[in-house]
């Protein structure tokens, strides 16, 4: 089989896992980034960097856009009119009016945007869509999801308080699932409290809750939270509830590995990483594979309703979608 | 101590005449004289049953002048009780809601004020040792800092068939988490209330199984909660309210009635859910009786209920709009 050409856009921490995975999957990556990170994290990984644009999607079969979100548009357009394949990791763009935009362009040149949600790939969301989609929970009635988490380093970039600070970027992953699990959104209620805009200091806390309708009748409560201190660890809950019962989690039970009476945790063990899983599942739709768990219309109704409950937070009103458009 | 149970109309009635009954030193009466409308003798063969007093009138109880009661009657009923009570100076546990309407409502809780009777809302989270200590270090503010949001659910059991049941799950389970927050904020009146419901268990026509209420308070402590009916297992807010605050440096959780052991029963071929056995509902008559004794109140006050009430009647109010519902701040100040 032909080996996968894929242009890597940026350098970051998420680049990282990506150019690991792809690597992991096979596939060749030439690596380009405007912060002049390319050449080290291409080599680290026996990977080439790329001078240009250009260069990165000359003969690729996809980009794979980790840059900042505002530059997300103008490389999957180019990487779209280039007839190259986009996996975009979220959001898919800064706005609903650039989602739309790359998702008509990918539609009308016949070309797949795969968008990076990794949360898909996490094990305890990849089996709760599966026992969803096997019938076992029945009709959904109301979910709950929480994320509660040390934000890594301090906040970079700028961002007012107006656009939605936690509401569109960690609160994305709930809002993926939810959306995964119950469909379409027609009505998003948020707040938000805290430290919201950017760049903030390291160690700033937020919360954003957000009550979404679906369209089937189901609620989803979604709380994500950026916890002052790195200690406790990440902690991820559900509750979710249909007529055929319940399903829960709480990344708090153990798994195969725990370490107690030590910072060790679990030996750096988590099984198989989302990122593996998810790059995995790209590239062999790349290959002609079947079609991975989601594609572009999830991506923009993932930035439908974040920016629907950022648009709430600021206005203090419940925001109605339009059904249609939440699933064009 | 004489103790009275007015009504069986609510379906905890019974566990806390049972409850009272058995309590040392609680001479316990019942009446029950409007009766179900399909069963007019049900509180006589209640009583029998649980063998305690009975009594055919309303007149004839009150004339035993009990030291307190337990209201347990329609909510539109609660008011002509209540008002009775305070006449012979009975302290009062009433359930949710306080009233029918609110302006019922304020008016038991000016007629308990006037008569010095302390009026009690039966939220049996709000008891207990454990959540005083959450209240206490959340008023310190040491642990948690400035308390920013809180989210919680409360999922018990659909209980087909009982008078919860035909309210809905937005009136029967939200106040016991709306009592908890209002302790914590120590009576901060909500600002804007929103409110999203479904019905799609299909417990009882035209009634929602499914509730989400997300509240704004005076101070920008922000609550959402989810009161929807539960399937009829044992999860851990099957039995009682979870609760998550959240402040600005830590957060805590808290489980009204958390699990303590785990297994199989294989009688029952289903997973085990062993609670300490701390039973809520005694523990709220426990603390209520002892209250009565010493003349204390215990437990949210009937202001409380009012402001619980405000909250359920503007949560109604959001369902029909679809958007969040203000409420006047400031709001009047009681009696």
């Amino acid at each position: 089989m032909r080996q996968l050409e894929i242009a890597l856009i940026g350098a970051g921490l998420i680049a990282r896992m990506h150019l690991e995975a792809w690597i992991g999957a096979g596939a060749s990556v030439r690596v380009h980034s405007l912060d002049g990170r390319a050449a080290d994290l291409a080599d680290e990984f026996g990977a080439k960097a790329v001078d240009s644009l250009a260069d990165a999607l000359d003969g690729a079969d996809a980009v794979d856009i980790c840059s900042p979100t505002d530059t997300h548009r103008d490389i999957a357009l180019a990487a779209i009119a280039n007839g190259v394949a986009v996996v975009c990791e979220k959001p898919l763009a800064a706005d609903v009016g650039e989602a739309e935009e790359i998702v008509d362009a990918a539609e009308r040149a016949g070309v797949p945007v795969y968008p990076a949600h990794d949360i898909r790939f996490a094990p305890a969301f990849a089996r709760l869509h599966e026992l969803v989609d096997e019938g076992r929970l029945g009709a959904g009635t109301v979910a709950r999801f929480t994320v509660a988490g040390y934000h890594p380093r301090p906040w970079s970039g700028h961002a007012s308080a107006e656009s939605g600070g936690i509401l569109t970027d960690q609160m994305l992953h709930g809002v993926d699932i939810a959306y995964w699990l119950f469909g379409d959104v027609v009505r998003v209620h948020a707040h938000y409290q805290g430290e919201i805009a950017a760049p903030a200091l390291e160690g700033t806390a937020a919360v954003g809750m957000a009550v979404l309708t679906h369209a089937s009748g189901a609620l989803s409560q979604i709380v994500s939270r950026w916890t002052p201190t790195p200690q406790p660890p990440i902690r991820v809950t559900y509750h979710v509830s249909g007529t055929g019962g319940t399903i829960v989690h709480d990344s708090e039970w153990p798994q195969e590995i725990q370490v107690s009476g030590g910072p060790a945790g679990t030996f750096g063990y988590y099984g198989e990483s989302p990122f593996a899983s998810e790059i995995r599942e790209f590239a062999q739709a790349l290959r002609g594979g079947p079609e991975p768990r989601l594609v572009s219309h999830d991506a923009l109704a993932a930035v439908r309703i974040t920016q629907a409950a950022a648009r709430s937070a600021w206005t203090g009103r419940a925001v109605e979608l339009p059904v249609k458009g939440a699933a064009a | 101590m004489k103790v009275a149970v007015l009504s069986f109309a609510h379906e905890r009635a019974t566990t806390y005449a049972q409850l009272l009954h058995d309590m040392p030193d609680v001479q316990l009466v019942v009446a029950d004289p409007d009766g179900a409308p399909d069963d007019p003798a049900r509180g006589r063969s209640t009583a029998r049953r649980l063998g305690v007093t009975y009594m055919d009138s309303w007149d004839q109880l009150f004339a035993l002048r009990p030291d307190a009661v337990v209201v347990t009657s329609e909510a539109d009923r609660r008011r002509e009780l209540v008002e009775r009570a305070t006449a012979v100076g009975a302290q009062v546990l009433c359930e949710h809601p306080l009233a029918a309407d609110e302006a019922d409502a304020e008016a038991m809780v000016r007629a308990c004020e006037d008569a010095g009777v302390r009026l009690s809302m039966a939220s049996p989270a709000c008891f207990g040792p454990a959540f005083a200590a959450v209240r206490r270090e959340i008023a310190e503010g040491e642990v948690l800092g400035g308390l920013t949001a809180v989210h919680g659910a409360y999922n018990r059991p659909y209980p087909a068939g009982t008078q919860d049941a035909r309210a809905g799950a937005l009136a029967s389970n939200a106040p016991h988490l709306l009592d908890m927050v209002d302790a914590v904020l120590d009576g901060a009146p909500a600002e804007e209330v929103y409110a999203q419901s479904n019905s799609i268990l299909g417990t009882e026509p035209g009634v929602e199984s499914g509730a989400l209420v997300t509240v704004r308070y005076a101070g920008g402590t922000v609550v959402s909660i989810d009161c929807s009916w539960g399937s009829a297992d044992t999860g851990p807010t099957a039995g009682g309210p979870a609760m998550t605050f959240i402040g600005d440096r830590a957060s805590v959780e808290f489980t009204a009635v958390p699990r303590l052991l785990g297994g199989f029963d294989s009688v029952t071929s289903s997973e085990r859910w062993v609670t300490r056995g701390d039973d809520p509902y005694a523990v709220m008559l426990g603390e209520f009786i002892g209250g009565v004794r010493q003349g204390s109140g215990v437990g949210p006050d009937g202001v409380a209920g009012v402001r619980t009430l405000r909250i359920t009647e503007a949560a109604r109010a959001s369902l029909r709009t679809g958007q969040p519902v203000e409420l006047a701040v400031p709001q009047k100040v009681l009696p």
